[in-house]
């Protein structure tokens, strides 16, 4: 194994990183795990491909975050606001459904073949980095996904809207009674969390290729990350998250057959030694 | 563990309880008499229905409704939404195809061997999932059954599994499946009887469950966990035994879908197939055993004749929003209410 490897995991981690707090963000306050959140991945990926085709790739990491924002917002005014009295499964279900569709649709407008993003001129060569010479591109996304992961875990800490959605989390009704806009805190939630896998999915897009299947390639390894890292804890998808990534990304250089179920083993131990997840506190 | 809410989707039919020893009785007997005269008339259809192309869709929908009814029962009795009984009709087709290819042996043991390669697997994913309930139990079996996806298409397993390009099914001229041999077990007028015989004897079994004490045991578990383990109650085995029932029954779906087609593809094993029954098994309801029956066979239909620019997916999700969002209880559920709306309107 060698430093390359490492940064390789270490990469793949920071967007599982970024994904994962979307999702766990939502799953916390709504605790509904968001079937479509791949989907937005992906619609942020191939949007991200348009804008940067026209107008540049920075402007396309600042657009698509906003549109996927507004998608959030949708959701939760036409998904998750009006149906909360349902069961959880139900609304995970109807996420399901939008996945579904979000998938088709991609390819009615970008078509089935595979495409490509360029990241910025000056990201395209590698770097020297610890005395590897590495793409400087995924340097570029662990620096960007360490940043962001920060600033999150810093709004989350200290910010008045932070204190708001950390207390809601944790018990949404308790949360209502104490006087807080438990709706206006979930609308900020799911814009952000869908956000986020907007954002997740423009980064990636010059680091992988883009095909419609690339959202619910990802989904199942975020859920499971989400779960892993214990439901309505953030800190603990994030940890969880960049585990993975790395653990993966190195298991696949000593054996690509254990690597593929590293996330499935993962989970099976981890409900089974602790069941509220590594960081949580409340069983699924 | 929290006790899961009753959904709408998973409520149980508002059957009126029998009050006699005597009324259950007259119940089952009707119950068979109607399970017996709907196996003696589904044995006509090929008959009625001369066209190769809709037949084999019939089988297709019968060997499907299998594994629905299993995913069913489970949420039916249990309020278990299950996204991993693909595993069990996959390992149960890879099974058969294993057993006759690689090993020689004849068809009909090889459907046998499946059957028990998928329970097999039922009972292992069964004893890791069944404490779960809820979202953590939909994961689970999802990411279980995607581990079993991505170790079958992975190189190493290619003598066995075929990987990525699938594993077509061969054996010698002169063995037979049940008298048929392979040429006349994919001609699906005459595969048609076992299949049906397979789902009607399933449905039955899976009604006759439901129906003993047993059934109300698990009906005890769904509506509050905790209270049946203050009564006394074991609850783990019960759940651990519904769960290899409605996986055998998936298995056996999967047994007979690969002798039928003589192919087994990776695809049944994937997300998409799991999903694909689950939905339609929602969209045609829960509340009723035929439920999930209606919903596949409609799918099927739909598979057929609206996949035009392989849109079929665009069309499912969208059904699933709309069943979940205006009519929960799928199409059997809504039917159901209105009948019970009607005759109480009568009265």
């Amino acid at each position: 194994m060698n430093a390359a490897q490492l940064l390789n995991g270490i990469a793949l981690g920071s967007l599982l990183m970024v994904l994962s707090s979307g999702l766990a963000m939502i799953y916390g306050l709504r605790g509904v795990a968001n079937f479509a959140h791949g989907a937005l991945y992906m619609s942020g990926a191939y949007i991200a491909y348009s804008v940067s085709d026209r107008a540049g790739f920075w402007l396309a990491l600042l657009v698509v975050p906003l549109a996927l924002a507004v998608v959030g917002v949708l959701l939760e005014l036409v998904f998750f606001r009006p149906l909360q009295h349902r069961s959880h499964i139900e609304l995970g279900l109807i996420t399901f459904g939008l996945a579904l569709m979000a998938e088709r649709l991609v390819v009615l407008i970008w078509g089935e073949r595979t495409l490509r993003v360029t990241p910025p001129e000056f990201l395209q060569g590698t770097s020297n980095f610890l005395g590897v010479e590495y793409p400087s591109y995924r340097l570029a996304i662990i620096a960007i996904a360490v940043v962001l992961a920060a600033a999150l875990v810093l709004w989350l800490r200290s910010t008045t809207t932070g204190l708001h959605i950390r207390a809601a989390s944790q018990d949404i009704e308790t949360a209502a009674i104490m006087g807080i806009n438990v709706d206006r805190v979930s609308l900020v939630v799911v814009a952000v969390g869908s956000a986020l896998a907007g954002f997740a999915g423009a980064l990636a897009a010059p680091y992988i290729a883009l095909d419609p299947g690339m959202g619910s390639a990802f989904l199942i390894t975020v859920l499971i990350i989400v779960v892993v890292g214990g439901i309505g804890s953030i800190g603990g998808a994030m940890i969880a998250g960049m585990g993975l990534g790395v653990i993966q990304s190195v298991t696949t250089v000593w054996s690509p057959s254990v690597a593929v179920v590293v996330p499935y083993l993962a989970l099976t131990i981890v409900l089974l030694w602790r069941p509220t997840g590594l960081a949580g506190k409340r069983v699924s | 563990m929290t006790t899961t809410a009753p959904t709408d989707v998973v409520s149980p039919s508002a059957a009126a309880p029998e009050a006699s020893p005597r009324g259950r009785l007259k119940g089952t007997l009707v119950g068979l008499g109607i399970a017996v005269a709907t196996l003696l008339a589904g044995l006509a259809v090929p008959y009625v229905v001369t066209d190769t192309y809709r037949m084999s869709l019939l089988v297709e929908g019968t060997l499907l409704s299998l594994l629905a009814i299993g995913i069913g029962f489970l949420a039916r009795h249990l309020g278990l939404i299950s996204l991993g009984h693909g595993a069990f009709f996959g390992a149960a087709a890879y099974g058969v195809g294993i057993a006759t290819t690689n090993w020689g042996w004849s068809p009909t043991t090889a459907v046998g061997f499946g059957v028990v390669v998928g329970t097999g697997f039922a009972v292992v994913m069964g004893l890791l999932v069944v404490r779960s309930s809820g979202f953590g139990f939909l994961m689970l079996t999802l990411a279980l059954s995607q581990a079993l996806y991505a170790l079958s298409v992975q190189t190493s397993a290619r003598p066995l599994t075929g990987a990525h390009d699938g594993k077509l099914l061969s054996y010698d001229r002169d063995m037979t499946f049940l008298g048929l041999a392979q040429r006349d077990v994919m001609n699906p007028g005459l595969f048609w009887p076992m299949a049906w015989i397979a789902l009607t004897m399933c449905a039955t079994v899976l009604w006759l469950v439901g129906r003993s004490r047993f059934g109300t045991t698990l009906e005890g578990i769904r509506e509050n966990e905790e209270r049946m383990r203050f009564s006394g109650y074991d609850t783990f085995g019960p759940r651990l035994v519904a769960f290899v029932l409605s996986g055998a029954v998936a298995s056996l779906g999967g047994a007979l879908f690969a002798i039928n087609s003589g192919y087994v593809s990776p695809d049944i094993l994937g997300f998409t197939r799991a999903g694909d029954s689950l939905i339609a098994a929602l969209v045609g309801g829960f509340g009723l055993l035929v439920g999930p029956i209606v919903g596949t066979f409609l799918f099927v239909y739909a598979q057929a004749n609206f996949n035009f620019g392989g849109n079929l997916h665009l069309f499912t999700g969208m059904a699933l929003i709309l069943v979940l969002v205006f009519m929960p209880g799928g199409i059997t559920g809504s039917l159901q209410k209105l009948y019970h709306r009607l005759r109480r309107g009568r009265r």
